[in-house]
């Protein structure tokens, strides 16, 4: 079910059969397609024009001459508001958060898959059941719980609590459960210490999930607004995503918004660009939601 | 924190221990293998692989769910000073106009934004079965807008609707029509909104279709047409029934989605204009973290919860008849 490792083969994946061969029909269906195609692009466009634009004038039709398009709004945008600490942060929060969860999320599928102890059912069960609770609905008591520790504006309450993350435990348990127990048994016959099968013989069998796991928690946390909002009070500790919702409610000119906006949305078409098989794929297979 | 959307696997109660585990059957065979019992010898290794993982969901998940119903029950403030107070939250959000108004809301932002993103991601994931070249390509576009943050999108089309420079009354300036405030009339704030989010995130409900449409079998479609079945009769009578499991869990997730809005709410409109894009979550939010009513502010956490269950529950239900 969740065989990340799996991709659809494309002679599988045949069209049902065609009948219409009017090129009417022949037509509508690439011409759709592109119309729909269009829409959903001219969006980011018209976002990166803006940005693009120059800082005075009108944004249309100036944003659409290609000779007077200026990096001007970038510099500004940059040295007016906090986007470069916003960035730091929100690289910490999401790149600390994708280590620790994918290590403690292993570490517990592994057990859930392949050891045995006391009170694993019901363990198990209980992380699935907070899967049904929505975030929202323990916002106030994940709150209250963070600042008694103090740990309000903080790293430590940026990202200690996002790495209780269910989806990850269970997705990283069923990966591992359809791995062979031979190769655990022969390896402990061998005497190899417990964390050493972790480490060179569960992990580096797992890469594959986790590397799409990975993708996921990271734009997970990159794209997380309610809880750094809650949390990053203070300017210095905003996030990238939070920062350029503030933005939006500062008197700033909407060329620059567009520009900090082109900015935020940078890594996750990297992520995109690069990987975006794996996304696909892993979603058509397993549902994971980011 | 993402958590609150829930797998496919768990939403249609197809998770469980039972996947991928070996049957119970080969329970003496593997019974007798030195791992096996070396595991069983040893269970503090498992506790030990589980324990970073528990302690952080003992403390972060469990305890603010104890900690939602408890609070609840009191009058908690910023002071952190408490009285007990029953179920007084509870009588008074029924009795409370600002909660009737954000359940309106968001179930009319539900009503508008669930057919508006079932129609689009099943429009396009039929669109994109059918086509023979540029799948990948297409599909990549559609998709594109999923990885971005909701707040990346409700900034861009904040600025799509503005009345004096945006996008869309540009072009209506063309044929001399406008201009329309979008978000500032109550009547086009709330499926304004619904546009945003459904073009941020249809790309994920329209693989899960396409998925569900390539899973159905070629076979069946093959003799509809040659019994003479057209292609709508096919799409409606043969595709659309074994799609029916796959478009439920679609409809669930983005209900679920719905109820939870409150990102493109806080950018584009802050709830206005007087309340008329005030969600559920933002009402939640307000009583937290503007009034700092904590008690309260759970209670109505909870009401989501209970929401949000219900709507869980009846998809199992309704899908469970189906097997």
């Amino acid at each position: 079910m969740v065989n990340l490792l799996e991709r659809p083969r494309a002679q599988d994946t045949a069209p049902p059969p065609r009948t219409e061969s009017r090129p009417a029909a022949r037509l509508t269906l690439p011409t759709l397609l592109t119309l729909t195609a269009i829409v959903t692009i001219v969006p980011f466009a018209a976002m990166v024009l803006v940005a693009f634009a120059p800082p005075s004038g009108q944004t249309f039709p100036d944003a659409l001459d290609p000779t007077r398009f200026t990096s001007e709004n970038f510099s500004r945008v940059l040295s007016s508001s906090d986007i470069p600490r916003w960035t730091i942060n929100s690289l910490l929060y999401s790149l600390v958060s994708v280590v620790f969860v994918l290590l403690f999320a292993a570490m517990a599928g592994y057990a859930f898959a392949k050891k045995r102890f006391p009170g694993r059912e019901i363990m198990f069960w209980a992380f699935l059941a907070t899967l049904m609770v929505p975030f929202q609905a323990t916002l106030i008591p994940s709150y209250i719980l963070v600042s008694r520790l103090d740990w309000v504006d903080s790293y430590w309450g940026l990202i200690v609590p996002t790495l209780a993350n269910s989806q990850s435990v269970f997705l990283l348990r069923q990966f591992i459960s359809q791995l062979p127990d031979e190769l655990f048994e022969a390896a402990e016959i061998d005497g190899a210490p417990e964390w050493r099968i972790f480490t060179q013989i569960v992990l580096p069998l797992i890469r594959p999930a986790l590397a799409t796991l990975g993708i996921f928690v990271f734009l997970w946390h990159w794209n997380d607004f309610l809880w750094p909002l809650v949390i990053g009070q203070s300017g210095e500790m905003q996030t990238l995503t939070v920062g350029l919702a503030t933005l939006q409610t500062q008197a700033v000119p909407i060329n620059q918004i567009m520009a900090g906006a082109t900015i935020t949305v940078v890594p996750s078409l990297l992520v995109f660009g690069l990987l975006q098989r794996y996304l696909t794929d892993s979603i058509a297979m397993s549902g994971l939601k980011a | 924190m993402t958590d609150a959307r829930q797998t496919p696997d768990t939403a249609t109660g197809r998770a469980g221990p039972v996947a991928g585990r070996p049957a119970p059957t080969s329970q003496s065979h593997r019974a007798s293998s030195p791992g096996r019992r070396r595991s069983l010898r040893r269970p503090w290794v498992g506790l030990l692989f589980v324990a970073p993982m528990l302690l952080l969901f003992l403390a972060f998940r469990f305890l603010p769910v104890v900690g939602a119903v408890l609070l609840s029950l009191t009058d908690y403030r910023l002071s952190g000073r408490w009285d007990f107070v029953a179920v007084d939250n509870y009588t008074r959000l029924l009795q409370d106009g600002l909660f009737h108004q954000a359940l309106v809301v968001t179930l009319t932002y539900t009503a508008v934004f669930v057919p508006l993103t079932v129609l689009l991601s099943l429009g396009t994931a039929v669109l994109l079965h059918q086509v023979v070249w540029g799948r990948g390509f297409f599909r990549g576009v559609f998709f594109l807008p999923y990885v971005t943050s909701i707040v990346l999108a409700a900034v861009i089309w904040k600025w799509i609707y503005d009345a004096q420079d945006g996008l869309i009354n540009a072009v209506l300036g063309l044929v001399s029509i406008g201009p329309v405030d979008f978000l500032a009339e109550s009547g086009l704030v709330l499926p304004s909104i619904a546009v945003t989010s459904a073009w941020k995130g249809f790309g994920y409900s329209m693989l899960i279709l396409l998925a569900g449409l390539q899973a159905v079998p070629r076979s069946y479609l093959e003799a509809a047409m040659i019994d003479g079945a057209g292609t709508w009769q096919r799409f409606r009578y043969i595709t659309l029934p074994q799609l029916r499991p796959v478009l439920f869990f679609v409809l669930v997730i983005e209900t679920i989605g719905a109820f939870q809005v409150f990102d493109a709410m806080y950018v584009m409109t802050g709830g206005g204009p007087v309340r008329s894009s005030y969600s559920l979550v933002y009402f939640l939010y307000d009583s937290g973290f503007k009034y700092f009513d904590f008690g309260y502010a759970s209670a109505i956490g909870l009401v989501l919860f209970a929401i949000v269950l219900v709507v869980s529950l009846v998809q199992r239900r309704l899908v469970g008849r189906d097997d």
